[in-house]
């Protein structure tokens, strides 16, 4: 039975969204994908959708402007009302008007070659006047902060930005309520924040917003949370109430913020919502005056030990050995001249655990890129196990060093998972016997043997990605990269992923990320390589990393709440395990 | 990658009403066409490098001198070959080639090499939605003129993932360039299979995106573009007139043909 | 043949599988423009694969798509006069292999590799491929521009290698896939009901072949000079023969074409 929360229906006005007994089963399946959903939303409320992935969070929400049934053929029941007005055989592109959808994917919801065109696109569908059209579409682009990119491409815009822009283009309809599915899982911190931004600004001016997200801890800026799971509504709570139920999100492959992670480990009620709250909780229960805390509980950055480590993966990495690959004073400037890598010094040991960060365009994929010769020096020299690389040819280096790209649909191909593992290793001219055996070997390492006559690309998102991590280990590498490898997976996928990763490690292949997910790199890697506008400004422990406050300023990474939680206690905690044992050692 | 020509440089001809800039083109193939010979042609070819000047779009003539090149010399060596009149300069066993072959091959390696160098100085001057503006006010309906949009936005980014998928299936040492051409032809589908199955995962979202921005709503949909006609245009249209109208009269009174001899 | 192609413009998903194929088209186009036979006369081009897998997966989208994609390709290169009987050759080229498959393939999937499957897929992209070498070859013959006998000749090359040596592999891998998925035409579309009877469209296909065939060979002939019918006006039987092309092969495109509108 749902869980519902006292105060669901707090705010005073009228019904915008009633969605009744509504049920959809997609076209040659046979179990339902959402089963009787009921709710109410209220004019200016802000309601989140969570859930893991397949728990029909989006065919929810795209029952809300008809796109469920419309495009996807299947069986529907029940009512979806908007403003009062029920939705029955209305065309989607009749009920625009009334419910406004931003996307996921923002390259699939940009039509047009420039940015006022994109905000008048669908006001020019509805009919609307020239002079109405100037003047909303000014309007619009002010409110997202684009004012002055009217004639730009949007193709040339970065992604938080585009995202901006498709809210732009919703919001110059001037509909009733605006769905937001998924509008950050494929942005970097910078665009997150900006879109974050934006919803808080939306919320501020009374706006009735549908928010799909996996990020529980952005989702505090919501009236209430709908937990989907199975395709029903399990819990329908504000999101304080919400997320002190550790267990209930966990059990829907959710991962708990950090604060009520801790709360429940320290056994704090009621659980804290903001920092402020947990450092005057924590400072009561474990008497910590300030000043005492920060003489007894300081952090040395350089030793790595000072607190005890609990991390995943953390006795496998024991150090920089010799060096795999080494790069030295790296220059890259692009065909038009401008520079995209300036005077890099990096090298990579066997068994290390790197992670690159920094912003989007700031050099870190054109780095990687070099390190498997995909992108050859303007100055310097990559050298792989002292080997100049640009002697070298792609097929070469790849023995050595394994590349997984963002979307592994980039090289997904074959017919069968096996297959798909098996094409490198032909190419390189193995024995049909060492082929399969060493498909075999990484199929089984990657935990993907029983999908191995599967076709990948019916497979999820994160089963595709470790069918590509499968196919770069398929050659042996001694490194292996991977840019952005956790991009639009849920948490668990995410947590899966990284395990994975950890494994490899532990067996002794460097791993290199490239990442924007803070609790990643805390929870995973063991140094931390940051980049700003193509020079590296930080290569280092990962604690001392999350130590300094001027480089996480200056850069969109945001803390992790436990470590930022931490340092206002005076030291910096990767973990919520590691801020539970220090706490309790203390006290 | 870059793939559109236009270049933003606010010149005389990038200002030019997107009907003129349409009109012109059609208005210099026409010209173009009734002149055969190459002395006729050099005047055109002659403006043509003026307005490429004025038009401030001499880099992308240099990015495409290759296949310029290419295209000329192809073009006027098969003419001379194939057009097979007057008394033959000299002969190498059934091929042979005479003044006439000569200036009608010539001829027409000059006559393409001029209405491609027109269609760069349109593309160098006009944005694709001018050009989807024309197209509808040539009466092209909305829904076609918005699918030549649509692809021309698609096709950078689907030009951008096939560059990586070649990457990504280097790194597992596929190589494109083993083999003879027809065993390096099959050598696409592991390019071609993800970019296509990548473009078929878009469509639905790409389709569902616009109907929910209510593409269909309105049967005739307004638009945002406005374009004003300034004097300028008026006297582009009647000197582009003039051209016209002077080569078909060079045509008629025969002096753009090749004489037999 | 009217009726489906202006069917695809009532429907958003067929917009949009439109631009796509456009897009994709052009996206192989472009980068992967040439690989030479013989530099600087001959090449092949991977990207003429595309209009044959996207008509077969998403019917009469393609040959609008094929069309569009050939004018992106072209603006990257500079277009002509020409183009414009590139474009409603493109048509052709990517609307007719669903078309004769639907007569010919008996309910056959087009990956199927009997012997049987293989002989009727590659007259398949035969038809398509001559009727297409067909329009460009005449037009730019009546212009001037390029001789029908080597345009034409090399249009069919290029169209048949990429159909039967690329073509197969990307089908079998992608059309089961989107079969699977409810995502051929077949499944997205509510075609209209041909106005044609069977007969009648078997009769389109035997004009089609024929007519292809015969303007092929005569456009050849002529433009080559090694015939030159006796019937011809005096200003049209002298070189270029770009007339003589014209009067001759006209009869015979447009019969390629009636049967093409009925099938």
């Amino acid at each position: 039975m749902a869980l519902t929360a006292s105060r669901s229906l707090h705010l005073g006005g009228p019904p915008e969204i009633e969605v009744k007994e509504v049920s959809f089963t997609y076209r040659g399946s046979t179990e339902p994908a959402l089963h009787g959903i009921s709710f109410v939303q209220r004019r200016g409320e802000i309601v989140g959708v969570v859930g893991p992935s397949g728990a029909g969070k989006s065919t929810l929400v795209k029952c809300l402007n008809r796109l469920v049934p419309s495009f996807d053929n299947g069986t529907f029941a029940g009512v979806v009302k908007i403003a009062g007005q029920t939705l029955a055989e209305q065309r989607v592109c009749d009920v625009a008007p009334l419910v406004g959808m931003v996307f996921q994917d923002f390259e699939s919801q940009l039509f047009s070659t420039n940015v006022a065109h994109e905000v008048a696109f669908a006001m020019e569908q509805c009919g609307y006047s020239r002079e109405e059209m100037v003047q909303r579409v000014g309007a619009a682009l002010r409110a997202v902060g684009l004012e002055g990119f009217e004639s730009r491409d949007p193709a040339t815009l970065s992604g938080g930005e585009k995202q901006r822009l498709a809210v732009a283009a919703v919001m110059a309809l001037r509909p009733r309520v605006i769905v937001l599915d998924e509008p950050t899982t494929d942005l970097d911190p910078q665009g997150r924040a900006e879109v974050f931004a934006l919803i808080e600004q939306m919320r501020l001016q009374g706006a009735t917003l549908v928010l799909v997200e996996h990020d529980l801890e952005a989702l505090r800026v919501c009236d209430r949370l709908l937990v989907v799971r199975d395709g029903r509504i399990v819990a329908d709570l504000p999101p304080s109430e919400l997320m002190a139920r550790v267990e209930l999100l966990e059990s829907c492959r959710l991962r708990p913020p950090d604060l009520s992670l801790l709360c429940e480990r320290l056994g704090i009620t009621p659980h804290t919502q903001t920092l402020e709250e947990a450092e005057r909780a924590i400072r009561a229960r474990f008497r910590i005056c300030a000043t005492a805390c920060e003489s007894r509980l300081d952090y040395d950055a350089s030793a790595s030990s000072c607190l005890p480590v609990t991390r995943v993966g953390q006795e496998a990495n024991k150090g920089r050995q010799e060096a795999l690959i080494e790069v030295r004073k790296l220059t890259y400037a692009y065909p038009e001249g401008r520079l995209a890598l300036e005077d890099i010094d990096f090298a990579v040991g066997s068994g290390e655990f790197v992670a690159i960060v920094g912003r989007n365009g700031s050099g870190k994929s054109t780095l990687a890129k070099h390190l498997v010769g995909i992108l050859r020096p303007t100055r310097g020299q990559v050298l792989l196990g002292g080997r100049d690389l640009s002697r070298l040819t792609v097929a070469e280096i790849s023995r050595h060093v394994g590349f997984v790209f963002q979307n592994p649909d980039h090289q997904i191909f074959a017919a069968t998972v096996e297959e798909e593992v098996a094409f490198g290793p032909r190419n390189f001219g193995l024995k049909p016997d060492e082929v399969a055996e060493r498909t075999q070997r990484v199929l089984a390492a990657v935990g993907l043997e029983k999908l191995r006559f599967q076709d990948p690309f019916l497979l999820s998102k994160g089963e595709r990605q470790r069918v590509a991590v499968a196919a770069a280990l398929a050659l042996n590498p001694r490194v292996l990269i991977l840019d952005e490898p956790t991009t639009g997976l849920d948490f668990f996928e995410q947590r899966r992923m990284m395990e994975l990763l950890t494994e490899l490690n532990r067996g002794g292949v460097a791993i290199v990320i490239i990442t924007h997910t803070p609790w990643l790199v805390a929870c995973y890697a063991r140094r931390v390589v940051m980049m700003e506008r193509g020079r590296k400004v930080f290569d280092g422990p990962v604690r001392q990393f999350f130590a300094s406050s001027e480089l996480l300023e200056n850069s969109a990474f945001r803390l992790p709440e436990v470590t930022a939680l931490s340092r206002r206690l005076g030291l910096v905690a990767l973990t919520v395990d590691e801020l539970v044992s220090v706490l309790e050692a203390r006290s | 990658m870059p793939i559109y020509l236009y270049l933003d440089r606010g010149t005389l001809f990038h200002r030019f009403h997107p009907t003129v800039k349409v009109f012109g083109l059609f208005a210099v193939f026409w010209t173009v066409f009734w002149l055969d010979h190459p002395v006729a042609l050099a005047p055109v070819g002659a403006l043509l490098l003026g307005v490429a000047h004025a038009s401030r779009s001499w880099a992308n003539f240099r990015r495409l001198s290759w296949l310029l090149l290419l295209i000329v010399f192809f073009t006027s060596l098969v003419w001379i070959l194939f057009f097979r009149v007057g008394a033959p300069l000299a002969k190498v066993g059934p091929l042979w080639v005479s003044r006439a072959s000569l200036e009608f091959g010539l001829g027409r390696g000059l006559k393409l090499a001029e209405l491609i160098a027109t269609t760069i100085i349109f593309l160098s001057t006009t944005k694709v939605e001018e050009f989807s503006y024309g197209l509808r006010a040539l009466g092209v309906p909305y829904r076609v003129g918005f699918a030549i949009t649509l692809a021309f936005r698609l096709a950078p980014l689907f030009i951008d993932s096939a560059l990586e998928v070649v990457a990504a299936q280097s790194l597992r040492g596929h190589e494109f360039r083993r083999g003879g051409p027809l065993s390096r032809l099959r050598r696409y589908a592991p390019v071609m299979i993800p970019v296509f199955m990548g473009a078929l995962r878009k469509a639905n979202n790409m389709a569902m995106a616009l109907e929910a921005r209510g593409f269909g709503h309105s049967p005739r949909p307004t638009s945002f573009a406005e374009y004003r006609f300034t004097r300028s245009d008026l006297f582009a249209l009647i000197a582009l007139s003039v051209l016209a109208s002077a080569s078909f009269l060079a045509y008629y009174l025969g002096w753009a043909g090749i004489k037999i001899r | 043949m009217i009726h489906e192609l202006r069917a695809v413009w009532h429907d958003t998903r067929m917009i949009v599988l439109c631009a796509i194929s456009g897009a994709l088209y052009a996206a192989v186009l472009i980068p992967f423009k040439v690989v030479p036979l013989i530099p600087g006369v001959t090449e092949l081009r991977p990207a003429n694969a595309i209009p044959i897998v996207c008509s077969f997966l998403f019917g009469p989208a393609a040959g609008w798509g094929s069309a569009i994609g050939n004018l992106i390709g072209d603006f990257f290169g500079g277009v002509g006069p020409g183009d414009v009987f590139g474009f409603a050759a493109n048509l052709v080229y990517g609307y007719l292999p669903y078309k004769i498959w639907a007569l010919i393939g008996c309910g056959q999937s087009p990956v199927d590799r009997s012997p049987l499957g293989v002989a009727k897929y590659v007259m398949t992209c035969f038809c398509a491929s001559i009727l297409c070498a067909d329009i460009v070859g005449w037009g730019d013959s009546l212009l001037g521009l390029r001789p029908f006998a080597v345009l034409g000749n090399l249009i069919v090359f290029n169209n048949m290698l990429a159909s039967c040596l690329l073509a197969p592999f990307l089908l079998a891998a992608i059309y089961p896939r989107v079969r699977a998925g409810h995502l051929l035409y077949s499944d997205l579309m509510v075609l209209p009901s041909s106005p044609c009877s069977f007969a009648r469209r078997l009769a389109g296909l035997v004009m089609l072949v024929f007519g292809g065939l015969s303007a092929w060979v005569l456009g050849n002939l002529v433009s080559a000079g090694f015939w030159v019918p006796g019937f011809l006006p005096s200003w049209a039987s002298t070189p270029p023969y770009g007339a003589a092309v014209g009067i001759v092969v006209t009869p015979f495109l447009v019969i390629g074409l009636v049967g093409a509108s009925w099938l």
